[in-house]
C-alpha cells in the first residue's frame, strides 16, 4: 500500500506492508523500518519503530490531522484521499482579500465602487490583540464589501471583491470564482 | 480577612487567584463573557457571574458590570490580575469609593506610574537611575532636537501612556527625528488617546531585568530578587529566568536597593516589577513600573517558596508584611515559556480555534498554570497566552534540561503553538551560555524554521492512526444505557 502524506510543499512517499498483530514495515526508497503500532485512546498511538517506543499523539483539525511526536507537531494531509482538503487557498490565495487567521473585522476603509491601488489597505482585522491590515491584492474598483464592522470572520472567506481594471479582463472571471468557491466552504 | 474575593480577569491568571483563594478559605467569584461559558476559569469558581458579549469592552473592561457582579455576589475585594483593569487607576478609584478593596496599589499610584514621564520625574527625584532623556513631555521639534542633542543618537521615542510597544519608535539620525516623533505621536494617540511623547537614550545590546517588591500599607517594602525577561518577540516576553545570568552579589543587591528606592518615593502598596534596562557594563536604568502582579511572577514564587498571590491578598486585607528583606533567598533556578496560540512559522500571529486535544507536562519541579482545556474554542478577542510552563531546578543548566523535557511532553493539538520554537531556543548556544539580549530572537532566530527530523516519525504515526481501528462512538452511548458496574455492585469495599 502506498501512502502520500503532504506537509506543507512537500510529499512523504512510502510503502506499508501490513504484517498483522498490529505490525507494518514501511520502505522510505530503499531503507525499510519495522513498526509495531497500538491504539492507546482516541488520541494516542504507541509505536516501536525499530526498537525505539514513541507515543504519538493525534487529533483532526480543520487544517488536517495533526501529529505530535518528540515535542514536534506536524500537519499531514493525506494525498490519497485528495478533494478532501481545500488546496485552493494556496494557488488563489494571494488574489483573494482574506483573513490570515480568525479574527474580527475591526475597521473598514474603503467604500464599494472606489478605485483602489494595489497594495492599498482595505480594512483591518483583529484577532488576540493583533491588528492586521489586509490590502488590495492588484489594483481595481471595490465591487462588494462582504462584511461589516463587528463581524467575525475566518481564512478563505472572501472580504472584498475587487474588480480588475477592464484591460485585465480576461483574468477577472477567475479570480472571481475561485473566490467564490471559497466563500460558500 | 476577606470572605469572597472576585475575580476580574479570565484565562489561566484567573485560575491562578482561585487556587490561592481556596487555600486561604476566601470564597472566589468568577466573571466569564459569553465566549468564556465553558472556560476553565469560570468553571473552577465558586460562583461564576456571566457579565456580556465577548467582545472586552462589553465584559472584562466594563466597570460597571463587574462592579455590579462585585454587589450581586457578595464579594468584599476584587483581585484584577493583568491586563484588562488591572493598570486602570479609574477602576481602582471606584472601588475605592464603593468600599471594594481593589487588591493592588492605591488608584493615585496606578495613576502617576501609569505615565511614564511623571513616572521618571518621581524616580529621578527619588535618586533612581533613570535612562538619560527628557522629564517633561514636548510637542514641538526645536524641544525634541534639543532633547536629541542631549541624549545623541540612537535614541528612542516613547509615548507617555504607552505599552505593547505601541508609539515606540527608534531613531538612527537628526535628519528623521521630527517625522519619527510626529509619526510616533499619531500612533499613541490612536493607541491610547493621548500622543504625548518623550525622547531617551537608546540603550542597544541591552537586557531587560526587572525586581519584584512587596510594600504593606505601613511603609515597609522588600524585593524578591529579579527575573530577566530578555527573550522577547514584538516587545513582549516569551521565556522569562531568574536569576539573572548578568547579575552578580552586589548589582543585584544594587538593583534590589534601587527598586525599594523606587517603590518608596512613589508611595507603593502591594506587589509590583520596577524594570530596568542593563547595560552590557553592568550599568541600570529605571524603565517603569508595573503596578501588577506580573505574568511571569511564578518563577519568582519558584526560587523564594512565596505565594505572590496571597501576600499581594494580605496586604490588601492590611496586615502588616511578615516579612525581612534577610528572610528573602532565592534557591536554584526557575525559567518560564509563554505558551501562547500563535504560529511561530508566520512571524507568531495568532491562531486562535478549538483546542482538540491537551495533555499537560508533570513530573519533579515542573508547573504550568494552565487557562485552556481539551475542547475549549480559544477566542479571538483575547489575548493569546494559553498557560505558562514554568520548571524549578538546582542550576540553570539543569532547569533548562528540565524545560526541554517539559516541553517535550507538552501535547497541544488543534491550534498552532510556539512548542517548537521554544524548544529550539532553549537548546541553543547563545541561550544555554547566557547571552540574552532584547535582540535574542533578532540575532540568533531570524533563519528559524521547524525542526523535520521527526516528520518521517510523524508520517508513520499518521499511517498507524489510520490502520489502528477507533473505538467506535456507538459504544459509548451503550456503555450509557447498559447497567455499568457501579449499578450493579452491591456490597464493596476498599
Amino acid at each position: 500500500m502506498d501512502v502520500r502524506l503532504r506537509h506543507k510543499e512537500n510529499i512523504i512517499a512510502f510503502a506499508v506492508e501490513p504484517a498483522g498483530d498490529g505490525k507494518f514495515s514501511a520502505t522510505f526508497g530503499d531503507r525499510r523500518v519495522d513498526v509495531a503500532f497500538e491504539r492507546i485512546s482516541e488520541h494516542q498511538i504507541r509505536l516501536s519503530v525499530d526498537g525505539r517506543q514513541t507515543l504519538a499523539f493525534v487529533a483532526e483539525t480543520p487544517e488536517g490531522k495533526s501529529v505530535m511526536v518528540d515535542g514536534r507537531t506536524f500537519l499531514l494531509a493525506d494525498e490519497r484521499a485528495a478533494g478532501t482538503r481545500p488546496r485552493a487557498r494556496s494557488t488563489d490565495g494571494p488574489k483573494a482579500v482574506t483573513p490570515p487567521m480568525p479574527a474580527v473585522v475591526t475597521q473598514i476603509l474603503v467604500t464599494e465602487g472606489g478605485a483602489v491601488e494595489k497594495g492599498q489597505g482595505l480594512l483591518v482585522v483583529s484577532a488576540m490583540k493583533m491588528d492586521t491590515l489586509l490590502t488590495a491584492p492588484f489594483a481595481g474598483v471595490v465591487r462588494r464589501i462582504n462584511v461589516a464592522e463587528g463581524q467575525k470572520v475566518a481564512p478563505g472567506q472572501v472580504l472584498v471583491d475587487i474588480d480588475p481594471p477592464a484591460a485585465d479582463g480576461v483574468a477577472a472571471p477567475a479570480a472571481d470564482a475561485a473566490a467564490n468557491d471559497q466563500g460558500d466552504r | 480577612m476577606f470572605k469572597k474575593i472576585l475575580i476580574a480577569n479570565r484565562g489561566e491568571i484567573a485560575v491562578r487567584i482561585m487556587r490561592t483563594c481556596r487555600e486561604m478559605g476566601i470564597a472566589a467569584v468568577a466573571v466569564h463573557s459569553e465566549a468564556d461559558r465553558h472556560a476553565p476559569h469560570a468553571l473552577s469558581a465558586d460562583e461564576a457571574v456571566p457579565i456580556g458579549p465577548a467582545e472586552p469592552s462589553q465584559s472584562y473592561l466594563n466597570m460597571d458590570r463587574i462592579i455590579a457582579a462585585v454587589r450581586q455576589t457578595g464579594a468584599d475585594a476584587v483581585h484584577p490580575g493583568y491586563g484588562f483593569l488591572a493598570e486602570n487607576a479609574d477602576f481602582a478609584e471606584r472601588c475605592e469609593r464603593e468600599g471594594i478593596v481593589f487588591i493592588g496599589p492605591p488608584a493615585r499610584v496606578i495613576r502617576q506610574l501609569g505615565d511614564k514621564i511623571t513616572a521618571r520625574r518621581i524616580m529621578h527625584k527619588g535618586g533612581v537611575p533613570i535612562i538619560p532623556g527628557m522629564l517633561e513631555a514636548a510637542d514641538d521639534p526645536a524641544a525634541w532636537a534639543a532633547a536629541a542633542a542631549q541624549t545623541g543618537f540612537p535614541l528612542l521615542i516613547k509615548a507617555s501612556a504607552g505599552g505593547g510597544g505601541k508609539g515606540m519608535r527608534i531613531v538612527e539620525r537628526p535628519a528623521d527625528l521630527a517625522e519619527a516623533c510626529r509619526a510616533a505621536s499619531r500612533e499613541a494617540a490612536a493607541a491610547f488617546g493621548s500622543g504625548t511623547i518623550y525622547l531617551e537614550k537608546f540603550l542597544p545590546r541591552s537586557r531587560h531585568v526587572e525586581i519584584q517588591i512587596l510594600a504593606d500599607g505601613r511603609g515597609h517594602t522588600v524585593h524578591l530578587l529579579e527575573r530577566e525577561c530578555s527573550i522577547q518577540r514584538r516587545h513582549q516576553k516569551i521565556i522569562e529566568e531568574t536569576p539573572s545570568s548578568a547579575l552578580y552579589p552586589v548589582l543585584r543587591a544594587a538593583m534590589g536597593q534601587a527598586a525599594v528606592a523606587a517603590a518608596r518615593a512613589a508611595g507603593y502598596v502591594n506587589a509590583g516589577t520596577v524594570e530596568f534596562i542593563l547595560d552590557p557594563e553592568g550599568r541600570f536604568y529605571f524603565l517603569e513600573v508595573n503596578t501588577r502582579l506580573q505574568v511571569e511572577h511564578p518563577i519568582t514564587e519558584m526560587i523564594t517558596g512565596l505565594d505572590l498571590v496571597r501576600r499581594q491578598i494580605e496586604i490588601a486585607a492590611g496586615r502588616p508584611l511578615s516579612l525581612t528583606q534577610e528572610e528573602v533567598c532565592g534557591r536554584g533556578h526557575a525559567i518560564e515559556c509563554r505558551i501562547y496560540a500563535e504560529d511561530p512559522e508566520r512571524d507568531f500571529m495568532p491562531s486562535p480555534g478549538r483546542i482538540a486535544y491537551l495533555r499537560e507536562p508533570a513530573g519533579p519541579g515542573v508547573r504550568n498554570d494552565c487557562g485552556v482545556c481539551a475542547g475549549f474554542e480559544v477566542p479571538v478577542e483575547y489575548d493569546p497566552i494559553l498557560s505558562k510552563l514554568v520548571v524549578h531546578a538546582e542550576s540553570r543548566d539543569l532547569a533548562i534540561r528540565r524545560m526541554i523535557r517539559a516541553l517535550q511532553s507538552y501535547v497541544v493539538l488543534g491550534v498552532r503553538t510556539p512548542i517548537d520554537f521554544l524548544l529550539d531556543v532553549l537548546a541553543s548556544a547563545p541561550f544555554r551560555s547566557g547571552k540574552t539580549y532584547t535582540d535574542f530572537i533578532a540575532t540568533h532566530m531570524a533563519e528559524w524554521a521547524p525542526d523535520g527530523q521527526a516528520l518521517e516519525l510523524a508520517a508513520l504515526a499518521h499511517a498507524a492512526d489510520a490502520m489502528a481501528p477507533k473505538a467506535r462512538p456507538a459504544g459509548r452511548v451503550a456503555a450509557e444505557t447498559r447497567p455499568g458496574p457501579w449499578h450493579t455492585l452491591k456490597h464493596w469495599r476498599l
